[in-house]
């Protein structure tokens, strides 16, 4: 198989950009499926990349499938990514097995908040990208300002590949600046492209466009400049390449137009993809050899090596647990033995399967450079599969800690049985999504990363698992740390009858930056026997689940012990932890401990006339602008925010705008809790105990 | 974290030594004036963090850069500055200047005085943000800047805020007898205190061309480094 013609992309856009129906054409004229449905289709058929029903109801995409197509002998693999910022694990662990992306913009929106986030992201795994301006059909379309946006608030060097033929009602197709011809699209649905030259009207817009596009391709290819400088005839192989080498350079965003919706500009962006955007082989990616300190090492990318295998995503389907990969290195193939590098295990595949969206086609194997999908097989999103005999684990993927809780409450029995059903999958699938049960009111919590996230895995236990639940208040997951050093020197004594208890230890803790807990032991002498140093480290440990202060977890303790004494009769592992959790406490008492809160980074669009009382409204949330970026009619506005004063912000900064602004928001980092709203935290704590 | 903060404002990008005060006081205006890429912007920058060191608000104007890339500046210069000392203070202290500073950004042709002043009131009005200190980045210095100086000038007295700009010099404009180049001449008496930026080897040197006069004598030797952009 020849890995050059294989394309690994994503399409990644702002909700409502259009991407769902982008993708359902391309896989209508890459003969995929048979016919067109919308996204919030009357025939209740929906899209056929949102296999989730809730997904089809709310015409949003929430799960990542992967999906498979030809174009003109080009393998397509096509990660449907999710376009809400709630669900950006999704979309992280997305874009690292991608090899390209689609950027698609809404020519009439342009790039909004999302879009930056995305492109961020990508920016992150240094996913290249091109860019295709949907919705030219839309009244207010104007793909230049769209364009300009691109370099302006992206810092994309864009730069458009087409003209339009007309806009918004009188959209007709697309002039090609490479080849210089215009294309339109005609049949029921677009499928007969019809080339033409192009009209006087436009021919010398076309030639001042494409006069730009070679100017910028011509930094990537000396062959060119010469020829641009020798007045030749620019051959479209040429112009061609040096785009392609700017691309996967990120140091250049070939703009596309069109508009999926009516069908038009769809298949010269699937030529795009193909002329474009790297193959699996282009592209360098690292796995980390875990018998080496974990020393990063280039994959080779060749079918012939041992396999490394990456599991992006799970999925329930009717025949067990669906487990996509992407193979990095090697192959996988049906019958063969692999590895799961984080737990050791030995696993046999089964069945491997290729898949679009809900049907699925068996294959024998999965070269180096594929995505494909495995059967029956037991693992979490984002473990590494290896050939045997290999210790490498591909990196792991940044994964912050839950910023936001909830209890959940079965309403009967057999919604209990089923929410853990779906407790576990969740869990699996997101690593941002966690579980417990609380130990004194014995309810289930679950936590994530904000709001809108928790609720869409409630309403997803309701309608795929029939778990009705009731959920509480959200809360949010503050922290307790220290500020200062402090010694300890506890003794731990017990004589009531029989054998008693004794246990000394001393040392000392203090703030660490980098690390939750350390322990480390610098006991000499044997003052504290060697079997009871474990029990010392759990006693410690065991403190941190909840801060002596307010019951919050405690983060960032380094603990050093140096000294202490035993009783060789008297003291006992039980007694060790006891003087551990004495000596944590009374260090704890000195060492000025403060509480921390999440801080949300917020993102507020908003018409500039209502800038003022968006403003006003975060600052009443304690909340710290950073900036604001007046452009034209739009302004975006840039602040800090606790999360605890986010709760129903969506509806007052509607109210406030006329429903004209929208945010989003993703957690920054967690900040010291101010004197006031510390207080009255530990106000509503002693009213909570007194309850109980 | 106050040694740290005592240490930076002691090194003031313009040498001014133990000087609680700014500069220029509120209504007045300084420019930073320079070629595209000397390093406007980078002293600019330094002059709105030793302004934020002592408790006063920065806000910052841009008519270029997006808000991000303006953040970038100041956490860069601000690392720079700070890298003799430990990371946990460091860090402390940038949690502490942060509040100090609000970025605006404008489209070059989006800004007018009227729309800024909107703006201004929009965060004095509800207690958002009294800027002590206002840089405006960027903006072009031509036929039309008298009369957008001239509002500038009265917002500034209003407010109470004293204003820094840059101004972007070419290579073949003359300059004028008294030093001053030709984009700033037209307006040269609304400015108190004017410094250019003369790149020389690897150094760019600070020449006053105008004011600084009780701040010190001999500023000839105050050099950025090329690579930090930091005043050495």
């Amino acid at each position: 198989m020849d890995d050059r013609k294989v394309r690994n992309i994503g399409i990644s856009a702002h909700i409502d950009s259009g991407k769902t129906t982008l993708t359902e054409r391309i896989l209508f004229y890459a003969k995929r499926i048979h016919a067109i449905h919308d996204v919030k289709g009357k025939d209740g058929v929906g899209a056929t990349m949102d296999s989730m029903e809730l997904e089809k109801e709310r015409g949003i995409t929430i799960a990542s499938a992967a999906t498979f197509c030809e174009w003109r002998e080009h393998e397509i693999n096509i990660i449907d990514t999710p376009g809400h910022v709630d669900f950006t694990v999704e979309v992280e662990r997305s874009l690292r097995v991608l090899d390209g992306a689609v950027l698609v913009l809404c020519s009439v929106g342009g790039v909004q908040s999302q879009s930056i986030t995305v492109d961020q992201q990508m920016k992150r795994y240094k996913v290249p990208c091109i860019a295709f301006i949907n919705k030219c059909d839309r009244s207010g379309a104007d793909p230049s300002r769209v364009i300009a946006q691109l370099r302006s608030k992206l810092g994309h060097n864009a730069v458009a590949m087409q003209i339009p033929i007309g806009l918004e009602n009188n959209f007709q197709g697309i002039i090609d600046l490479v080849s210089m011809k215009a294309v339109y699209f005609d049949g029921e649905n677009g499928e007969n492209v019809r080339i033409e030259e192009i009209s006087d009207a436009l021919i010398q817009e076309a030639v001042t466009k494409r006069e730009e596009l070679i100017d910028a391709a011509s930094m990537f290819s000396d062959e060119l400049t010469e020829a641009i400088l020798e007045e030749q005839e620019i051959p479209e192989e040429l112009l061609i390449n040096a785009l392609r080498i700017g691309t996967l350079t990120r140091k250049i965003t070939p703009v596309l137009i069109g508009s999926a919706y009516k069908n038009k500009g769809v298949q010269p962006l699937l030529d795009a993809v193909n002329q474009l955007l790297p193959c699996p082989s282009d592209m360098k990616n690292e796995a980390f050899d875990m018998d080496n300190n974990e020393k990063p090492i280039i994959l080779s990318s060749s079918p012939e090596d041992q396999a490394v295998a990456l599991a992006f995503k799970l999925e329930d389907g009717a025949y067990g647990q669906l487990t996509y990969i992407r193979v990095y290195q090697g192959s996988i193939a049906k019958g063969t033995t692999i590895v799961n590098a984080r737990t050791g295990k030995k696993v046999k595949v089964g069945r491997v399967v290729r898949m679009h969206a809900d049907q699925m086609e068996d294959m024998e194997t999965i070269p180096a450079g594929y995505i494909g999908a495995l059967f029956g097989i037991d693992c979490a999103s984002g473990d590494t599969f290896t050939a045997r005999g290999t210790t490498l684990t591909m990196s792991s993927m940044f994964v912050a800690n839950p910023v936001i809780s909830l209890s959940i409450t079965p309403e009967d029995n057999k919604s209990q049985i089923n929410m853990s059903k779906a407790l576990n999958r969740f869990t699996k699938e997101d690593p941002t999504f966690k579980t417990y049960v609380d130990d004194e009111t014995k309810e289930t919590i679950i936590e994530g990363m904000g709001e809108l996230h928790l609720e869409v895995y409630v309403e997803r236990m309701k309608r795929e698992y029939g778990a009705n639940v009731e959920t509480g208040n959200p809360r949010v997951a503050y922290r307790e740390t220290i500020t200062r050093k402090a010694e300890f020197n506890y003794t731990h004594k017990k004589q009531t009858g029989g054998s008693g208890q004794y246990g000394r230890i001393a040392g000392y803790m203090e703030p660490i930056k980098e690390a939750e807990f350390e322990f480390d032991n610098k006991i000499t002498g044997g003052v504290i026997p060697t079997q009871f140093i474990p029990a010392c480290e759990k006693g410690f440990r065991a403190c941190m689940a909840k801060g002596p202060r307010m019951e919050f977890p405690v983060t960032g303790i380094r603990v050093l012990i140096n000294d202490g004494a035993a009783h060789n009769v008297d003291s006992s592992e039980m007694a060790f932890q006891a003087a551990a959790r004495g000596a944590f406490l009374e260090a704890y008492a000195k060492a000025k401990a403060v509480i921390h809160e999440p801080i949300m980074k917020v993102v507020v669009e908003t018409p500039t006339e209502f800038q003022g009382s968006a403003m006003g409204l975060l600052n009443q949330r304690r909340g710290m602008i950073v900036g604001a970026q007046d452009d034209g009619p739009m302004c975006v506005i840039e602040a800090q925010v606790p999360l605890a004063e986010m709760f129903g912000f969506s509806t007052v900064l509607r109210s406030a705008t006329q429903g004209q602004a929208q945010f989003t928001m993703e957690f920054a980092l967690y900040k010291l809790v101010p004197q006031s709203i510390a207080e009255e935290l530990a106000e509503k704590m002693a009213k909570k105990k007194k309850d109980i | 974290m106050m040694m740290l903060k005592k240490d930076l404002i002691t090194r003031h990008p313009l040498g001014i030594q133990g000087d609680e005060t700014d500069i220029i006081s509120n209504g007045e205006f300084g420019a930073v004036l320079s070629r595209a890429g000397v390093g406007k912007t980078a002293l600019l920058v330094q002059l709105a963090l030793n302004t934020m060191l002592r408790n006063r608000n920065v806000l910052h104007i841009s008519l270029n850069d997006p808000v991000d890339k303006i953040t970038l500046w100041y956490k860069e210069l601000f690392q720079h500055l700070a890298q003799d000392h430990t990371v946990e203070e460091a860090s402390q202290l940038w949690e502490f200047l942060l509040p100090h500073r609000l970025v605006m950004t404008f489209r070059v042709a989006g800004f007018s005085v009227p729309r800024l002043r909107e703006r201004m009131a929009d965060l004095t009005g509800q207690d958002i943000f009294h800027p002590d200190m206002v840089i405006i980045d960027g903006l072009k210095f031509d036929e039309s800047t008298r009369e957008c100086l001239t509002d500038l000038k009265k917002l500034a007295g209003e407010q109470s805020f004293h204003a820094w700009f840059s101004v972007h010099t070419h290579r073949h404009e003359e300059t004028s007898s008294n030093g001053i180049p030709s984009p700033l001449l037209a307006v040269e008496d609304l400015f108190d205190v004017a410094l250019q930026l003369q790149p020389s080897g690897t150094d760019i040197h600070i020449k006053p061309l105008k004011g600084l006069s009780n701040v010190t004598s001999d500023l000839s030797h105050l050099t950025l480094d090329a690579s930090s952009m930091l005043i050495k």
